[in-house]
């Protein structure tokens, strides 16, 4: 699956490259006439790119420049300036301020993401083997029920899920958060692909002709197998619940049990009174873009197959 | 939550929100905690105290240090307004609401109506009573019951930058007219100097203003809701401060947002219309401005001193809680005791006004004037507390109410609306929520 | 590279969401096992997302109707306390009747109207410059135009809240050196400013899509269309951009339904900004603030009804706008291919 997305430099486009150079010049009235054109639109395509990333990065390298920035030297303007630089106090204020909240909410987060991402997976990839790999009276009529629940806004359920999880006690739990990310429909289609991908029929035959039984067989056999879709389903909802907002900030009311997005957007509140939360708004942000940058990284194979799975639709 | 929780059938009292669209939850074990005197049984009684005001933290230190009976636990919240109240009702819903709660006076009668906050009449009897600005304990008796101990009276305050006034020539305006003459002198010395700020996201700042000139938008009948927010005082104070701003003569930015902050950093802010409380946050947010600033009574309209209240704290026992005789003991303690109250301007960062009139001299000598070059703040703040307009009244809806206004007042910026249009939008909402809630209402 | 291995293989189904709606034929591929042990594997594998689905899915859109069928009532001045009374759909019509909820829906319009475009736009012509030959780096582009989407959405949201804060954005400084004087919190700044966010997080994501998509077009398609004299535009735009089409409208779709779920963005903006963005500037902002600053609850029930009900009916028309099936068979031997 990832070939597609992995341009080879001397592969197929390599080759249109060539064809374009040599049998188009004449005939098309908008290909670049001769070498100074397509120069021209060669500096123009990859200049377009050029803006297109600066669009991207450069509220990134404010945040970089800004976590550095005492409140004073936030709010005096010059955003790329290291005035009042002050990255070490930041820091330590993050780490010192309300007894190490800001590192309990990065433990939640880990936890909310890592335990919640995990097991959403299992329960995705579980899922989307029993549709690939079984038949089953109704099975199309349920899969449509799952693509169903991809298509319903999630923010829609938070606040009844609130009202519900009220209800019974939940709310202001670990378990307020951590139940609803379990269920990510998405997830069950992507794994359906991928176990259709990755999955060969035969090998789990010849495991069941072995006499191993369904179950062992999906534990043995089909999820050693569908690992790499397995990655890719993990990290899409690790990504999802990092980001989560919406729904901890209408469950959760203790500092304690916090993520990082609802601990940030806490402290930026206060900030309105007190800009002395400030840096510490924007450097603990900094710090909660981090692991995801660096997963995003390092994992690029796996965010890639999966939006090219999801294309696939 | 390790609490366990049972059904029990809707009861008249206490009901809100949609849990009880169904049955009321509640803490089961409970005995009634209203008698239940702290520390019966020895040990001492933990609360919970969720508050965003300046020098709280101070307080609590002040009152845990001092205190065996009872062990106060602090947790610091959002300010009602960004996003505080809202955590109130909600934990209040969901059941684990703290002990004791800060509620500013526009927004109590809300809590009230929603059942959030219970009756502390028992615990806050008459000659406790007796030592507060008697308005304050009106904005705190609502239906002919006591919902919260007040704390700061929060009468109006102008507050300004002495140095750039001389700088410019400019006279401290006593009245409305010279406030609006010494606004174009302000910018005309500095083109990018103004002298005060429209706050697009703070109606009661604008409420206070009309609550200045007489208005009274909520008064209640028997039974039945008269809104007014069309009356000559209110339609006064709109045309004025649209005027302000269709002229360019003050700033339009959020209160306390970082672009208003720093307007107030570089000078481009040399006033602040506030209350008595902006001292301590002006002292807490410009720390570099020492001895620059000064107080000065708000301006009135007809040159005879008047106020209205921006803010001020109460606080309220939520009504889940079973604590409430060591919530209110502890109330009590930070609004009528000496030590209290010099706890929290100690710290620097609190300049509240107590509605207990016997311990201002304890504020004002707590305070350090310093900031204000000596200036005794304390005697302006007495003052206009004297002065403070009689009959004010907030509705049960403050939360529709305000929420309202301030998001049309966003679009006053750009000539998207005018500040009547706004206050007119609130009122058709107010109007129209309390019918919804089945109130019987005119206007 | 993991595609080898999983290349089309005989006997490998051919299906996805949507692909097949016929009729299921069961037993087809295992048909010499006993039913029973297939079907007790298949509950097994799929009870806990069901359970979970129904818990977290099914449950609260009920509850949410139920409640939205209740409100509070209170007597005398209100300081009595609440009762909780049945009032049919007296929550819909207080919601349909309060002006700030339809002009959530009026915003989400010209949201949808000014973001889509601009999104299913922006990033088919990032795709297509980065498909194109002339493309350098393509891995590092790739890579940095889709890390924004790596922000959460509140943190994305407080950056750029500052880049839109005059005298402190280096932005608007530089907008206003050159002349151009646009105040992003302004009644006509509210939508831009959200749009831009939104474009911010998500472009670099669907470009992504679209490239892969690109990627994994027949390249002797466009080698003959070349041959036959087409130029790179004419390849992009009557070869390449009709070849991805199913991701398109995928694309779409979720672009439709994300935008039915704007919340953080714009409550970043509302919260202390003083900016034009009001606190029920999107129906869901309208619930939430129903919710949690006016105590309603049965009409934040119904208004979340009502935006659930807007997402169904939208998803639906997107999907039969989309119109065709048998395509989605072909894009889906490319992909994996």
């Amino acid at each position: 699956m990832s070939t597609a997305v992995t341009p080879d430099p001397a592969g197929p486009a390599g080759a249109t490259n060539t064809a374009n150079a040599t049998a188009v010049t004449p005939v098309s009235p908008t290909a670049p006439p001769g070498a100074a054109g397509r120069w021209l639109s060669r500096t123009a395509v990859n200049g377009a790119l050029v803006l297109a990333t600066l669009y991207m990065l450069f509220p990134l390298v404010w945040l970089l420049t800004a976590a550095t920035k005492d409140a004073g030297g936030l709010l005096a303007g010059n955003a790329f300036s290291f005035e009042g630089f002050d990255l070490g106090r930041n820091l330590s204020d993050l780490a010192s301020h309300g007894d190490g909240v800001y590192f309990r909410w990065y433990a939640n987060s880990l936890l909310y993401a890592g335990v919640g991402a995990v097991l959403s997976s299992l329960v995705s990839v579980a899922a989307g083997y029993a549709f690939d790999k079984y038949a089953f009276r109704g099975k199309e009529k349920l899969f449509s029920t799952v693509l169903l629940g991809v298509l319903v806004p999630t923010t829609a359920l938070a606040l009844p899920m609130y009202l519900l999880a009220s209800e019974v006690g939940l709310v202001n739990t670990y378990w307020a958060v951590l139940l609803p990310v379990l269920v990510h429909p998405f997830g069950v289609y992507l794994s359906r692909v991928f176990s259709a991908g990755y999955i060969p029929n035969e090998a789990l035959e010849a495991a069941r002709i072995d006499g191993a039984g369904e179950l062992r067989v999906f534990v043995s056999i089909g999820l050693p197998m569908v690992m790499p879709g397995f990655v890719t389903v993990f990290l899409f909802q690790f990504t999802a619940i990092w980001n989560n907002f919406f729904l901890p900030l209408v469950m959760l009311s203790d500092q304690k049990l916090f993520p990082l997005s609802l601990g940030l957007y806490a402290w930026n509140s206060n900030a309105h009174a007190e800009p002395t939360y400030l840096p510490m708004v924007v450097t603990g942000s900094l710090l909660a873009v981090v692991p995801l940058i660096v997963a995003f990284v390092s994992l690029q194979r796996h965010w890639k197959a999966g939006l090219t799975a999801g294309s696939v639709k | 939550m390790s609490r366990s929780w049972k059904r029990t059938p809707l009861s008249a009292v206490g009901a809100v929100g949609a849990v009880t669209a169904l049955t009321v939850l509640t803490a089961c074990g409970g005995g009634d905690g209203n008698t239940a005197a702290p520390g019966a049984d020895g040990k001492p009684v933990a609360i919970t105290f969720w508050g965003w005001a300046k020098g709280t933290k101070e307080v609590v230190d002040a009152f845990n240090a001092s205190h065996t009976d009872i062990k106060v636990k602090f947790e610091e919240i959002p300010s009602g307004n960004a996003g505080g109240y809202a955590k109130i009702s909600n934990a209040v819903k969901a059941g684990n609401a703290p002990d004791l709660v800060s509620i500013e006076y526009p927004m109590l009668p809300e809590f009230v109506s929603q059942g959030s906050v219970q009756d502390i009449g028992p615990l806050f009897g008459d000659d406790l009573k007796k030592k507060f600005l008697p308005q304050a304990v009106e904005l705190t008796t609502l239906g002919g019951k006591n919902w919260a101990v007040p704390f700061d009276a929060a009468p109006q305050a102008f507050y300004y930058r002495k140095d750039l006034f001389e700088k410019y020539g400019v006279q401290v305006p006593a009245t409305w007219a010279e406030f609006r003459a010494a606004a174009e002198k302000v910018k005309k010395a500095d083109a990018k100097a103004r002298i005060g700020t429209f706050f697009p996201d703070d109606p009661t700042t604008f409420q206070a203003m009309a609550w200045q000139a007489g208005a009274q938008w909520f008064k209640a009948e028997g039974d039945t809701w008269k809104v007014n927010t069309a009356d000559a005082a209110t339609t006064k104070v709109s045309a004025y401060w649209q005027q302000l701003l269709d002229d360019d003569l003050v700033r339009n930015n959020a209160s306390f947002s970082p672009e208003w902050t720093n307007s107030l950093k570089s000078g481009g802010t040399v006033g602040y219309l506030g209350a008595a409380w902006g001292a301590g946050v002006l002292k807490g947010t410009l720390p570099e401005q020492n001895g620059k600033w000064a107080v000065a009574p708000m301006p009135t309209w007809d040159g005879r001193a008047a106020s209205g209240m921006l803010g001020g704290s109460t606080f309220a026992v939520p009504k889940n809680s079973r604590k409430a005789a060591a919530a209110v003991e502890f109330a009590t303690w930070m609004t009528t005791t000496e030590a209290g109250i010099k706890a929290r301007i100690a710290s620097g960062t609190s300049s509240a006004f107590p509605a207990a009139a016997e311990l201002r001299p304890a504020a004002k000598k707590a305070f350090d004037a310093g900031y204000f070059g000596g200036q005794d703040i304390y005697r302006v703040f007495e003052d206009a507390g004297k002065s403070i307009t009689p009959n004010w009244a907030w509705g049960p809806s403050t939360g529709t109410t305000n929420s309202v206004i301030k998001d049309r007042f966003g679009k006053v910026t750009g000539g998207g609306a005018t500040i009547a249009d706004a206050v007119r939008a609130g009122h058709d909402a107010t109007v129209a929520e309390l019918k919804k809630r089945g109130l019987k209402v005119e206007g | 590279m993991t595609t080898t291995k999983a290349g089309p293989r005989p006997g490998a189904p051919a299906r996805g969401p949507g692909g097949r709606t016929g009729p299921p034929s069961p037993g087809t591929r295992l048909r010499f096992r006993p039913r029973s042990r297939v079907t007790g594997a298949a509950v097994l594998l799929l009870a806990p997302f069901f359970v979970l689905f129904v818990l977290v899915m099914v449950v609260p859109i009920g509850y949410a109707v139920w409640l939205s069928l209740f409100s509070e009532q209170q007597s005398g001045l209100g300081f009595g306390g609440t009762e909780t009374v049945f009032s049919g759909l007296g929550n819909y019509t207080a919601a349909l009747g309060d002006p700030a909820f339809r002009e959530g829906f009026v915003v989400l319009l010209g949201y949808c109207a000014l973001y889509i475009p601009l999104m299913i736009g922006g990033a088919l012509a990032l795709a297509l410059l980065l498909d194109s030959a002339l493309a350098r780096a393509r891995r590092f582009f790739q890579l940095a135009l889709f890390l924004p989407h790596a922000v959460p959405g509140i943190i994305a949201a407080l950056i750029w809240v500052y880049l839109y804060t005059p005298q402190l954005s280096p932005v608007v400084e530089a907008m206003e050196a050159g002349g151009i004087g646009f105040d992003f919190f302004s009644p006509s700044g509210a939508l831009p400013s959200v749009v831009n966010i939104a474009l911010w997080e998500w472009l670099g994501y669907n470009m992504v899509i679209f490239y892969a998509a690109l990627q994994a077009v027949d390249r002797s398609v466009l080698e003959a269309a070349t041959v036959d004299g087409a130029g790179a535009w004419r390849t992009a735009f009557s070869i390449k951009v009709p070849l991805i089409r199913a991701s398109v409208v995928m694309v779409a779709l979720f672009t439709v339904i994300g935008s039915l779920q704007l919340f953080t963005e714009p409550l970043i903006l509302n919260k202390g900004t003083g900016s034009a963005v009001t606190s029920t500037w999107t129906p869901n902002m309208y619930a939430y603030t129903a919710a949690f600053e006016r105590n309603d609850y049965g009409l934040a029930a119904a208004a979340s009804v009502l935006l659930a009900l807007t997402a169904a009916l939208l998803s639906f028309v997107v999907t039969k706008l989309s119109g065709g099936r048998g395509r989605k068979k072909t894009e889906r031997n490319e992909a994996t291919a």
